[in-house]
């Protein structure tokens, strides 16, 4: 018997070993492929998502709400004084609520004053949050809206109220939107009213800290920011949240959008900002402008 | 090697996959947005190596080493990587299962202790030499510390619920 055994490994033993060194070529190919030339292989994984993912759909939905409901069975204890808090809160929101009506109000008038005209372009697709990252070393959530509703790489998204992140990454039917804490996030962004300029480095904490601040003293907890549409990528003044100190005395950004339950998402279409080709003749005085004329003609 | 217990070799294949499945779709399950200080287990290595302890024709090299690798495609890791790490570790657990068999259940996570705490070791190592700005020391310690405590209740699923137990002295014989 036991020579038996070792003879059929014999058999199988080679064969073996072959698959197993055609798998570690294949998966160490693929990791040195993605190192050279990310892009590629990114997409490639963006497609696998696509085909995949959107099949569990089906079952996320109840799933999902059936742990929702457990979760916010343990919740209902709290009921009482969430409601007495809620109250409050809703009292001062009234009155928040008629400075924003007259302060709507007064903005319609003054645009009407103006003649402004708004970008029609800037219009947005919203899209149903279908997976998180699945891995607690990323911070990223799959949308079904993808290429065929014409997003694209680097577009914002929002909740209703602040922004969530970036998109990166889009297949045929879904896309993967970055959010502001993952690690790799970077959105610059401008702190109101002192207006310095900053980055919104996430660093995989709730709360991403604030990089390349120039002047520190000008920026106090409280203050909001504002995504400042540096480098083109990302509309200029969408909010993103509230400075904030943590304990060690380091500003970080206590975020707008609600990140416990981000279930829809808004995409911000953006088409880039516009070049002016030529500096000169915006910037420049007349006068000189005129006497260079016939030189360049 | 009959028919039957070549359909319930491929059978109990088909269960390895569904599982991997299961696991990943609740990995994927859109609850946790925000990020968290600590990392949970590695459960689709964990099982992996569960099954290649017990019955190493249930996790052929092609199978594990393709579902690692859409494990990685879909959780957001660096493609192909972790996949040859925990697929090199299994190999091994499939070369010493014969010994494996005859020793205790402390001996078995003691050894798979070790090979977790040694993928992860590597696979950091290889993110660092590689320059890929993917490192979080203190997240992938957790997991690999979770991952540690975790394998004795997979053990404990893997031959208790699913019933993918150690072949038998007895078993050999009818053993495909």
């Amino acid at each position: 018997m036991a020579k038996d055994r070792s003879t059929s490994q014999d058999f199988t033993g080679p064969l073996r070993r072959l698959l197993l060194a055609v798998m570690i070529l294949v998966l160490g190919g693929i990791f040195l492929i993605w190192r050279i030339d990310s892009p590629r292989v990114e997409r490639f994984r963006a497609a696998v998502t696509d085909s995949i993912v959107p099949n569990f759909d089906w079952a996320m939905a109840p799933v999902n709400g059936t742990v929702q409901l457990i979760r916010n069975a343990q919740s209902y204890r709290a009921l009482a004084e969430q409601n007495e808090e809620l109250r409050r809160e809703l009292r001062r929101m009234r009155a928040w609520k008629e400075a924003a009506v007259q302060l709507r109000q007064e903005n319609a008038r003054l645009l009407d004053l103006n003649n402004v005209r708004l970008d029609p372009r800037l219009t947005h697709v919203t899209g149903v949050v279908l997976a998180d990252s699945g891995s607690p070393f990323r911070q990223s959530v799959l949308i079904n809206v993808g290429a065929k509703d014409g997003v694209v790489d680097g577009w914002a998204t929002m909740d209703g109220i602040g922004v969530v992140g970036r998109v990166s990454g889009v297949a045929a039917n879904t896309s993967r939107v970055i959010l502001l804490t993952d690690a790799s996030s970077r959105i610059p962004g401008v702190v109101q009213p002192s207006g310095q300029r900053v980055i919104i480095a996430g660093d995989n904490t709730a709360a991403p800290p604030v990089d390349f601040l120039e002047n520190r003293d000008l920026v106090r907890p409280g203050d909001q920011v504002f995504s400042s549409g540096d480098g083109g990528v990302f509309p200029a003044g969408l909010l993103i949240g509230t400075v904030a100190e943590d304990p060690g005395g380091r500003l970080r950004i206590r975020l707008a959008a609600d990140y416990e339950r981000l279930e829809f998402l808004r995409v911000l279409r953006h088409y880039g900002i516009e070049d002016v080709p030529d500096t000169a003749q915006v910037i420049a005085p007349s006068a000189p402008l005129a006497g260079l004329e016939p030189r360049d003609e | 090697m009959n028919d039957a217990s070549s359909s319930r070799l491929w059978a109990m294949r088909g269960g390895f996959v569904l599982l991997v499945m299961v696991i990943l779709f609740f990995h994927l399950l859109p609850q946790q947005m925000v990020p968290r200080a600590w990392a949970g287990p590695e459960w689709v290595t964990l099982f992996a190596f569960a099954w290649a302890v017990r019955r190493p024709e249930l996790v052929p090299v092609l199978l594990l080493g393709g579902l690692l690798l859409l494990a990685d495609l879909l959780l957001g890791r660096p493609p192909g990587l972790w996949a040859l790490l925990a697929l090199l570790a299994a190999e091994r657990l499939k070369a010493r299962a014969q010994t494996l068999r005859d020793s205790t259940l402390a001996a078995e996570v003691l050894e798979v202790s070790l090979l977790i705490v040694g993928v992860s070791a590597a696979y950091q190592l290889v993110l660092v030499v590689m320059l890929v700005d993917d490192v979080s020391l203190s997240l992938s310690a957790s997991q690999a510390l979770t991952s540690v405590l975790a394998y004795p209740l997979v053990v404990l699923i893997t031959h208790g619920v699913m019933r993918v137990r150690k072949s038998a002295p007895g078993d050999l014989e009818t053993a495909p």
